[in-house]
């Protein structure tokens, strides 16, 4: 299952990046 | 409400009942009743887990939270994926292995009957409390917006679903949420939809997310850091959200039987699994499209006439008091800086072009500024002590905007979203309680030895009891004030830490057994309890969100402390 649980890792940290970019981007 | 609302929001309500009970043919007996047989693949458990966690407040505050504060709420739900991550490594293998009805059975197996019992009894009062509670925070806004009478409303907010609930016990409950939450997203997307669209003719979709960020409200991601380091008050960031919200989901997914008897439900580990990862991976993203709506709204209220207050009734009310004269001058300066306001931000429209210079960016926000200052001025007027009103109109936000800009018909819609989502987590909380009720008390203490067909009868009643309950504490809910949400995750985060402390002695600390756990525990509680009283009076200055961490680590030291202090004779004689 460490392959599932990697890919939901990885998938938050992009999320939290996008974010970032997309704060700063709007604001 | 016109009579198309009328008509969408009772055919709805009634689709729903109608399934959940067309869907309530299962085995009568524990496992058909708490566990559909176990038979349940992992969309549906995704589903049922979405279901239970979201309430109508989570459509109904989250916009209003982005509108009055900001999108930064998302990141409360930074820590649930990690907690999926450990919960499909821990809890779940071990609680389909022992074939559980309830997570506080395994306590038993682990620990002692007393440590069980204890942890099923704090689950029991705050589940039970809670409950109640989210029956009365929609009712009381529905009750507010549109005049409609509170006791009934209690009423049918925590009633119709019982009719299901006691029917068709978890299969019921899960196939309801799965229709539940396409009714709902399906409505949310409509009215998001249809915001945009009441925009100004050159005002897109990106145009609205540049107004929002102008004036601060695209604050996805903040770091709690102050002039004096971090802020242990602030709500609402990166590292409470990761750790805080990390700590607050393992113990809300791993430990609270209104979500583990969701996915007890599955047919097998793999499908549990599957379900708590794919949760994991959707809700971020679905947290972030509702506070984006309230955005949305929140530009929609720049071109047009943003009320000095959402929750009309308070309004109203002042309005027959001495202070009627202090409300009117405030409402006029209102009326003239929203206008200002409004001129400001259409002759950007007008050009076509709303990238901001900083200096439109200044202007604008001051303008805010002086508008949050008067809303403040008429929030005092409401809290006079001869007034003692509701001074937090966050809930009221999106509610008010559908009722006063949304066509006939999808306002009974929507109406209805509100019922049934609160259908979909007071389902789940009645059926849990039932299940620990008569799993972890009743074949205790009560009557070992019962039939199938008495357990599957003794379930019905618990689960139809549990129900006129938290009915009853939704009617007297109104002596808890204003600030519902919180009222529900402030009792969460006094018991929740020390459950969760329990659970991870059990799975992580091998050495530890039955009594200093069970001490751990009762210490651990009055600990949590004391800090928040000493909060509660000013000496110290803690936000409720850190108690979840304390209790869990204060219950683990204490825990190992009392194993090889005081009961290390007896474990190793």
């Amino acid at each position: 299952w460490n392959g599932w649980y990697i890919t939901v890792i990885v998938v938050l940290v992009v999320q939290i990046i996008l974010f970032i970019y997309f704060t700063k981007y709007f604001s | 409400m016109s009579y198309a609302d009328w008509i969408v929001l009772i055919l709805t309500l009634a689709a729903i009942i109608v399934y959940g009970v067309f869907k309530s043919r299962t085995t009568k007996n524990l496992d058909g009743y708490f566990l559909s047989n176990r038979e349940m693949p992992w969309y549906i458990v995704l589903f049922s887990i979405m279901g239970t966690q979201a309430s109508a407040i989570t459509f109904l505050s989250a916009p209003g939270q982005a509108y009055t504060d900001g999108m930064r709420f998302v990141q409360y739900y930074f820590g649930l994926p990690l907690a999926m991550i450990v919960l499909c490594v821990t809890f779940v293998p071990i609680f389909h292995k022992y074939r559980l009805y309830t997570a506080y059975e395994f306590l038993e197996r682990r620990f002692d009957v007393k440590t069980r019992t204890l942890t099923s009894f704090l689950f029991l009062l705050q589940r039970g409390l809670s409950t109640g509670i989210s029956i009365y925070a929609p009712a009381i806004i529905l009750s507010s917006l549109l005049g409609w009478n509170i006791y009934w409303t209690n009423i049918f907010m925590g009633g119709l679903l019982i009719i299901y609930t006691v029917a068709g016990g978890a299969r019921a409950v899960a196939y309801t949420q799965q229709l539940q939450l396409i009714i709902i997203f399906t409505s949310m997307f409509i009215a998001g939809y249809l915001v945009v669209k009441y925009l100004p003719e050159d005002i897109g979709f990106f145009d609205a997310l540049k107004v929002g960020g102008a004036m601060g409200k695209v604050n996805i991601i903040t770091t709690g850091m102050s002039e004096n380091g971090f802020d242990w008050r602030d709500r609402y960031n990166l590292w409470s959200g990761i750790i805080g919200g990390f700590f607050l989901a393992l113990s809300y997914f791993g430990t609270d039987q209104s979500q583990v008897g969701r996915y007890l439900t599955a047919k097998s580990v793999k499908e549990s699994r599957l379900g708590l990862l794919m949760n994991g991976l959707v809700k971020v993203p679905m947290q972030f499209f509702i506070l984006l709506l309230g955005i949305l709204v929140f530009a929609f209220y720049q071109f047009h006439n943003a009320p000095l207050f959402f929750n009309q009734t308070q309004v109203d009310k002042i309005s027959q008091t001495r202070y009627a004269d202090s409300l009117k001058n405030i409402q006029e300066h209102y009326n003239l800086v929203d206008l200002q306001k409004k001129e400001i931000v259409r002759s950007f429209a007008a050009t076509g072009n709303v990238d901001f210079s900083e200096g439109n960016k200044i202007q604008l926000i001051n303008i805010n500024k002086q508008r949050d200052s008067l809303r403040v001025e008429f929030k005092k007027l409401v809290e006079k002590p001869e007034i003692k009103g509701d001074s937090n109109d966050t809930n009221y936000i999106f509610l008010r905007f559908v009722l006063d800009y949304l066509p006939k018909g999808l306002i009974g819609l929507l109406i209805a979203v509100i019922f049934i989502s609160s259908w979909g987590s007071i389902a789940a909380a009645l059926n849990s309680l039932a299940s620990s009720t008569i799993v972890d008390i009743h074949k205790q203490f009560v009557n070992k030895k019962m039939s199938a067909g008495d357990d599957f009868k003794m379930s019905r009643l618990y689960t139809l009891l549990w129900g006129v309950f938290c009915i009853v504490v939704a009617q007297f809910a109104y002596n808890i004030g204003d600030s519902l949400i919180e009222a529900v995750n402030i009792l969460g985060s006094l018991f929740y830490g020390v459950i969760l402390g329990v659970f991870l002695l059990a799975f992580y600390c091998k050495p530890v057994k039955g009594n200093a756990v069970f001490w751990a525990a009762v210490l651990g509680e009055i600990s949590v309890i004391s800090l928040f009283v000493l909060n509660e009076h000013k000496i110290i200055d803690l936000g409720f969100l850190w108690l979840n961490a304390i209790g869990a680590l204060l219950v683990v030291m204490l825990g190992f402390i009392l194993q090889f202090l005081v009961f290390r004779k007896k474990s190793f004689s």
